[in-house]
């Protein structure tokens, strides 16, 4: 009979608790399909700001931002669509689409940049830029799971395969753990940014009057070093470091 | 006293490391020079020795503006004689003179064990070398040569350094430097070497040219280049009275080797730099300097709509061809223009520098029909006959045929060969963006970004909650099934008042009650204590309970307890009352469960 109302407890609870997200997503569904229709008529303004607003109110897929890249771009906005992509890439590192057109709307901007280089450490933790932090998380909380599963199968049997299969799941956890740290580390470091005003000049300090280094056009990507106050230290590979405008920079 | 390894250790390497004097000699400190008079063409070699001391600093060398200053080394010797021991250091350095002159090295100070040495003050004077006199016979000698000395803004200018020399030569050591904001600089590949016969004597000749491109108008000077090398003499010795000679007559073990260490620098170049002209300067110049050529073609001339066609413009020439661009190709309202990145190849033409720069765009007609492609124009300048020249393509005409299906897109088209060759033979037509993603259930934000805190409770903290739950049932279980001690203190109390509850159903009073009720009380200290069986009297009991460090009104309770149970069990008349035994056994039960 105990067992009979905690399972129904449960069961009640979890409807409760369930009812209000299902609504929420049936509402995102039925916008997202709302977009992509107009996106197909080509009405690619309604579509972006259908996009947008999803996006502003925290929903936070990759899919949304690479179709709204897709929809800038088809109305010829360069840098925002490339803005749009690499936030995508963050979340879905994998996809193959996205990378194609992430390539295309390079080739179509003046400069030609490529994505800045990669961090040392991703040549050893190879496998970080596959691999978004959502789903590091997740990886790290089941080598959680299976790790403590196994210390008490371990505690209970007290057998040595068990002590080795611990030994490993603390290996797994840790190298997880590591791996989530440096991809939390770089995402949060690593800052890139794309130039929206068609010609930008390079500054060799943050001031019009100092010496033009280099230009930069709409699209080009560069890596944000430091910012300070309106003014915005990027570089370009190693050797190209200046000052931009901040509002040049998105 | 304890040996201890390290201490002496340490002390040993402190002892040899640390710059202490040695025991018989007096610390001295010297500088000198092997030349006070040289020419601006040689160098001085610099010796700062100082004895009487192990392992001293490096001495400070004052300020030498008018020389460069090179580190050659730095040597130690020890010698040991009549049991004295002598320690020397010699630091070297070689000055190398920038101007003629009369200069002073100022005396070099260092601080060795508390007390500075100074060395004395060296005069030197550095001439120029003979120019004007020069000996056509000399070992070595450089020339520059520059092709232009008043070159236009942008004109290419070749800078050659040449190297005369009668002898060998190593360590050979080029420096030509550039003004960077003046000029930009291009290199005209390696060094050529050749020889050249000058008033009938035969000289090994090094050259090497570099191009330079004018950024700014005005005057500007090419500094001068410095060339270092170590010229190497090689005097034969007489082997005719050495018996092995005959087995060594060979040129590597009969030479004796001298090396000259040298320093060649040539004059500095004036330019004047001058601007291009105004008077017939077209518009949209870009600054294009040198002779030009300019080509156009195009991929395909008969296209159907839609399809894209490769227009390819070549510039080549000599000069800065790098800098060529189209902006405007003028062609935006016949067609889509997909610019491609220009590729460039550098060229050496000569002893000049040039290239070709390759555009091409690939082009999408807007209408049907035949098309016609403009010619397209460059301007340059050409600094030779010193007037603007503009080349032009021809135009081109291609036919553009109406598509067969309007609503068929296709990316990539196969050409219609057999299906091996379609594989490898894929020619691209246009590029577009990949289709949106319309996948609705993908577009569900991921859970964990909603509810992370749950997540992180259930990834991070239940799992060592569950553990340390798990852990110590399990651990409870082991020690129940191992530890019968453990395991009979455990079911002590609960076992005692089962028994005393079924106890409550006999008749109170009886002896078989009585004896019932002090058996459950020894079982139970019996379990509580880990003692075998329960033929133990009640001091015996009281004992076992003040080991344990048990209360001793408690200790008398129980004893109490346990003697009126054996005298009502031992007694002749039996009561049958209930005297509220079990209560108070319970209550005791449960006092003694609270210290055991």
């Amino acid at each position: 009979m105990k067992k009979l109302r905690l399972i129904g407890t449960i069961i009640t609870t979890y409807l409760i608790l369930t009812n209000p997200v299902d609504a929420e997503i049936k509402d995102v569904s039925a916008k997202i399909t709302l977009a992509n229709e107009l996106y197909h008529e080509k009405n690619y303004q309604d579509a972006a700001d259908i996009y947008t607003g999803l996006i502003n109110q925290g929903e936070t897929n990759g899919y949304l931002y690479y179709n709204l890249g897709n929809a800038h771009i088809r109305m010829g906005n360069l840098s925002t669509s490339i803005i749009y992509y690499l936030r995508a890439k963050k979340l879905l590192p994998r996809n193959a689409n996205l990378q194609a057109n992430l390539r295309y709307v390079i080739s179509q901007t003046q400069d030609q940049l490529p994505l800045p280089k990669k961090a040392f450490i991703t040549n050893i933790l190879f496998w970080i830029e596959s691999i978004n932090l959502i789903e590091h998380y997740i990886i790290l909380f089941l080598s959680n799971i299976i790790f403590w599963l196994i210390c008490i199968g371990s505690l209970y049997y007290r057998k040595p395969p068990w002590h080795s299969m611990k030994k490993i799941a603390l290996t797994i956890l840790l190298l997880v753990f590591f791996s989530t740290v440096v991809k939390y580390h770089l995402l949060s470091t690593q800052k890139i940014g794309v130039i929206l005003d068609e010609v930008v000049a390079v500054k060799s300090d943050r001031n019009n009057q100092n010496i033009t280094l280099f230009e930069l056009h709409e699209g080009a990507i560069v890596t944000v070093n430091e910012e300070d106050k309106d003014w915005v230290n990027i570089s370009v590979d190693t050797d190209k470091v200046g000052w931009i405008a901040k509002k040049s920079i998105g | 006293m304890k040996y201890k390894p390290w201490l002496v250790i340490s002390t040993i390497i402190a002892f040899i490391f640390s710059p202490t004097p040695s025991f018989s000699s007096s610390i001295q400190f010297s500088a000198s020079v092997d030349k006070s008079h040289i020419t601006t063409e040689e160098s001085i070699e610099l010796s700062i020795k100082i004895s009487g001391i192990r392992n001293p600093p490096k001495p400070e060398l004052p300020a030498l503006p008018d020389f460069k200053v090179r580190s050659i080394g730095t040597h130690s010797s020890t010698q040991i004689i009549n049991s004295e021991m002598n320690v020397s250091t010699v630091h070297k350095y070689l000055l190398i003179p920038k101007n003629k002159g009369n200069f002073t090295i100022d005396s070099i100070s260092i601080l060795l064990s508390g007390t500075i040495y100074k060395s004395e003050q060296i005069s030197v004077i550095v001439n120029n070398s003979d120019t004007k006199n020069i000996n056509p016979e000399r070992e070595v000698y450089t020339e520059t040569i520059i092709s232009k000395k008043d070159p236009y803004i942008n004109e290419q200018i070749v800078y050659t350094f040449k190297l005369f020399r009668k002898t060998e030569a190593r360590n050979l050591k080029l420096s030509m430097p550039h003004d960077e904001n003046f000029f930009q600089k291009e290199n005209l590949g390696k060094a050529k070497r050749y020889s050249k016969v000058i008033g009938g004597i035969a000289y090994d000749v090094d050259e090497i040219s570099v191009a330079l491109f004018p950024k700014k108008v005005g005057k500007s000077t090419i500094p001068p280049s410095m060339m270092e090398l170590d010229l190497i003499y090689r005097s034969q010795f007489n082997r005719q009275r050495d018996p092995f000679a005959r087995f060594f007559n060979d040129p590597f073990f009969s030479s004796v080797t001298k090396k000259n260490h040298k320093i060649l620098s040539t004059k500095p170049i004036a330019l004047n730099i001058h601007p291009l002209p105004k008077e017939g300067k077209p518009n949209g110049f870009k600054n294009l300097v040198g002779q030009f050529d300019m080509i156009a073609t195009i991929g395909k001339d008969h296209l159907d709509a839609g399809d894209t066609t490769t227009l390819t413009v070549t510039v080549s020439g000599i000069g800065n061809v790098t800098d060529t661009t189209f902006t405007n190709l003028k062609l935006d309202n016949q067609f889509k223009i997909y610019p491609d990145q220009p590729t460039f190849t550098k060229t050496i033409h000569g002893n000049q520098v040039g290239g070709e720069k390759v555009f091409k765009f690939a082009l999408i007609p807007f209408s049907t029909g035949p098309q016609t492609i403009p010619s397209i124009t460059l301007n340059y300048f050409d600094p030779d006959k010193k007037k603007y020249k503009k080349i032009s393509t021809n135009p081109i005409n291609i036919e553009v045929k109406p598509a067969i299906d309007n609503e068929h897109l296709n990316l990539v088209q196969p050409k219609a060969t057999s299906s091996r060759q379609s594989i490898s033979s894929v020619s691209v037509l246009a590029r577009d963006i990949l289709p949106i993603h319309t996948q609705t259930q993908d577009f569900e934000s991921i859970l964990l970004v909603k509810n992370k805190h749950i997540f992180f409770i259930i990834g991070i903290i239940a799992p060592v909650v569950i553990y340390l739950l798990a852990a110590g049932y399990i651990r409870y279980n082991h020690q129940m099934n191992d530890d019968i001690s453990y395991s009979r203190r455990q079911v002590a109390h609960s076992n005692a008042m089962k028994k005393l509850n079924l106890l409550s159903t006999l008749n109170p009073g009886t002896k078989d009650f009585v004896k019932e009720l002090s058996q459950i009380i020894r079982e139970y200290i019996g379990d509580k204590l880990n003692l075998q069986g329960t033929a133990f009297t009640s001091k015996e009991v009281e004992e076992k309970l003040n080991k344990n460090t048990f209360a001793h009104e408690k200790t008398t309770a129980v004893k109490k307890l346990l003697e009126k149970c054996e005298s009502m069990q031992y007694a002749p008349v039996t009561t049958n009352r209930d005297l509220g035994l079990i209560e108070e056994t319970a209550d005791l039960l449960m006092q003694l469960e609270k210290n055991l």
